[in-house]
């Protein structure tokens, strides 16, 4: 789901629990003769979790599927990018980088193509988060020491995609950038 | 019974978490005029406030919680004095050895403070980190103690199965557990949980840094052990708000007092279990986190809301939707609080969904979905009951005063402005935690400004709210013993 969609999908479910809130506050301002409330509140409370629970259910089976682990897992990547974050840089190379003299290169990537990006840290936890050129953000993984994160992606649109670094790594985080172009 | 000083300590907690709410909350708006450009900190000024707002919002209300639940139990059981006093000490003393470690040490690590950063800043002194640790244990120990003190004398009257209201699956129970005591003994358990995982975390924090480089640790499980603590104590300082409403929204309202039965046994059960798990969802980003344990993640946080909506919240609408209902600013900050917190967790909720998280995690739409449930809705819960405790001390007329009404609409504009500035931003992609943005995010930093105006007119409800409930807390303060 795009942000935009799901922005608006908040907005509407936001707005239907105060419109339910506030009919409920308003309600007791006219309360029943008997004083006795809403009836049958057992069988009520049934219904409204039962539906709850179904459309959780519908909402899980729809959205588990689509997430990035399952992404492309059957197929072979045209293109391997190996990146290695450290505060407060990113190191792009289409060869495996040697932590103690990281090198960065210019990356083109194939549009309409897999590529697996293998993302690691030298340092502390970094985010890898992919923006495209409308400021974005289309996917991302985390950099953490000690581990490879493989993050697939095939990019439809070409043009500069910029990569910024989502977890907080310290005084310089919000500086933290690098890019890559697709064609 | 209450005695006077068990009041006066309760006076005491209510003084504490409101001051430190207030520079919490200056520290807040100044961190959104500096990302809006208005003022200019440097990034490490603008890190260890963002360092200090966050991990003292945590405490503070994760002990306002605890001070309601303790005076509260005392309906029920005894409740040790001694203890109370020295959780008191103990948080006091932490939080000023965190704000040294802070705004003198520079530390600036962010109040999750994942490993290994803590041992890789720049800028900050090198005795930060200790300093930062040697806090967090005091905080640590002082919490446990409390905890560990309030579910032994529990368990002094109650036995567990009782605690648990294990009892009410059967037909026709003999004893009813108070729910008011099952939801502090669930709560408790799943602090005294994260407790001793910070225990864990601070060992394993504390061995690496007195190792001289033999000894380092795991990332990944490092991240699980942060966030499990991180999470759950997040969490739970909720439900001991929750603990609060069951016991006193009917009493407020002048309805009945709220029952155990068999659904309310079995959803808050199942709330502790769905607690504990859902942490997973703040490592979906983690792809080498094995996949069962994402799949957990998700349908956790699905989970906890069903016991949260079908009982909690529909509880509420019971008692409200057609009744005669006496309404006072507590209950009614009750209802606009679990409101609030249904709000937030609709937004949670959305970003507890993996493939969602994939372009929301790390954004503002984080803090704000969790700013939600906090300042619109735990925050609420608190303040509720610090109102009821401090003027039932004087009088039993709760009757909303037309000012009230006013400061009322203040929080609300001001909450739900400052919110929606943060929700918007988010779903422009805008990152969280940055001191300034970079010049392509355009909305950033109007959004930012404009955060800090309405979060600056909540600012001014709660000062409203504060000076009012201070007044009389030092009142009660100088009540003979």
């Amino acid at each position: 789901m795009e942000q935009r969609s799901i922005l608006l999908l908040f907005l509407v479910l936001a707005g239907a629990a105060t419109i339910v809130f506030t009919l409920v506050y308003l309600s007791s301002r006219k309360p029943e003769r008997s004083g006795q409330g809403m009836s049958n509140p057992l069988n009520k409370r049934f219904w409204f979790s039962l539906i709850l629970f179904v459309i959780l259910g519908i909402f899980s089976s729809v959205t588990i599927p689509k997430s990035p682990y399952y992404l492309f897992a059957d197929e072979t990547p045209t293109k391997v990018i190996h990146v290695s974050a450290m505060q407060f840089a990113f190191f792009l190379s289409e060869n495996a980088i040697d932590p103690k003299s990281p090198s960065n290169e210019t990356i083109m990537l194939p549009a309409n193509k897999l590529v697996e990006f293998r993302v690691t840290s030298m340092d502390v936890n970094h985010g890898f988060a992919i923006y495209n050129e409308a400021n974005r953000l289309i996917g991302q993984t985390q950099a953490m020491p000690g581990y490879v994160n493989r993050l697939r992606f095939k990019f439809k649109e070409p043009g500069k995609y910029s990569i910024l670094c989502l977890e907080y790594c310290g005084m310089a985080h919000q500086v933290m950038r690098s890019s890559f172009v697709v064609k | 019974m209450e005695s006077t000083k068990s009041k006066k300590i309760t006076a005491v907690w209510i003084l504490t978490v409101l001051v430190l709410f207030i520079v919490s909350i200056v520290l807040g708006i100044l961190m959104r005029l500096n990302q809006g450009g208005s003022i200019e900190q440097t990034p490490i000024s603008f890190y260890t406030n963002m360092t200090t707002h966050g991990m003292t919002m945590i405490g503070i209300w994760f002990v306002a919680g605890m001070a309601a639940i303790n005076y509260l139990l005392q309906r029920y059981i005894r409740t040790s004095f001694t203890i109370n006093v020295v959780a008191l000490v103990l948080t006091v003393i932490g939080i000023l050895l965190f704000w040294s470690s802070t705004f003198i040490g520079k530390f600036h690590a962010a109040w999750t403070f994942l490993y290994p950063l803590p041992f890789k800043q720049m800028g900050a002194e090198s005795w930060a980190t200790l300093m930062f640790l040697v806090a967090l244990t005091v905080l640590g120990v002082g919490w446990l103690i409390w905890s560990l003190s309030l579910m032994t004398q529990l368990l002094k009257k109650y036995s567990i199965p009782q605690a648990f209201a294990w009892q009410h699956f059967r037909k026709n129970p003999k004893f009813e557990t108070p729910p008011f005591i099952l939801i502090t003994m669930i709560t408790l358990v799943g602090i005294i949980a994260c407790l001793i995982s910070a225990v864990v975390l601070i060992v394993l924090f504390f061995a690496e840094y007195f190792s001289s480089g033999t000894f380092v640790n795991d990332a990944l499980l490092m991240k699980n052990i942060t966030y499990f603590f991180g999470h759950t104590i997040a969490n739970e300082m909720l439900y001991l708000g929750l603990a609060v409403i069951y016991e006193l929204f009917g009493e407020v309202s002048g309805r009945p007092k709220w029952k155990t039965t068999w659904y309310v046994a079995l959803a808050w059960n199942f709330t502790l279990v769905f607690i504990l798990t859902a942490f997973f969802h703040h490592l979906y980003m983690d792809f080498v986190q094995p996949q069962g344990l994402q799949i957990v993640g998700q349908l956790a946080s699905y989970l906890a809301s069903l016991p949260a909506a079908g009982v909690t919240v529909f509880s509420v609408f019971i008692a409200v939707y057609r009744t005669e209902i006496k309404w006072s600013l507590v209950n009614l900050l009750f209802f606009i609080g679990i409101a609030g917190w249904v709000i937030g967790g609709l937004g949670a909720v959305i970003d507890a969904t993996i493939s969602n998280n994939f372009v929301l995690h790390n954004t503002l739409w984080v803090p704000a979905h969790f700013h939600t449930y906090n300042a619109m809705g735990n925050v609420l819960f608190s303040i509720a009951f610090f109102y009821w405790f401090s003027t039932r001390q004087f009088t039993q007329n709760f009757k909303v005063a037309k000012y009230t009404k006013w400061t009322l609409a203040l929080l609300l504009i001001g909450g739900i402005g400052f919110l929606m500035a943060f929700y918007i931003a988010g779903a422009d992609s805008v990152p969280r935690r940055y001191s300034i943005y970079p010049s392509e995010f355009t909305t950033a930093a109007p959004l930012a400004n404009l955060g800090a105006i309405f979060a600056t007119v909540y600012l001014i409800a709660i000062l409203i709210f504060f000076f009012n409930i201070s007044k009389r807390c030092l009142k009660i303060l100088s009540l003979p013993s």
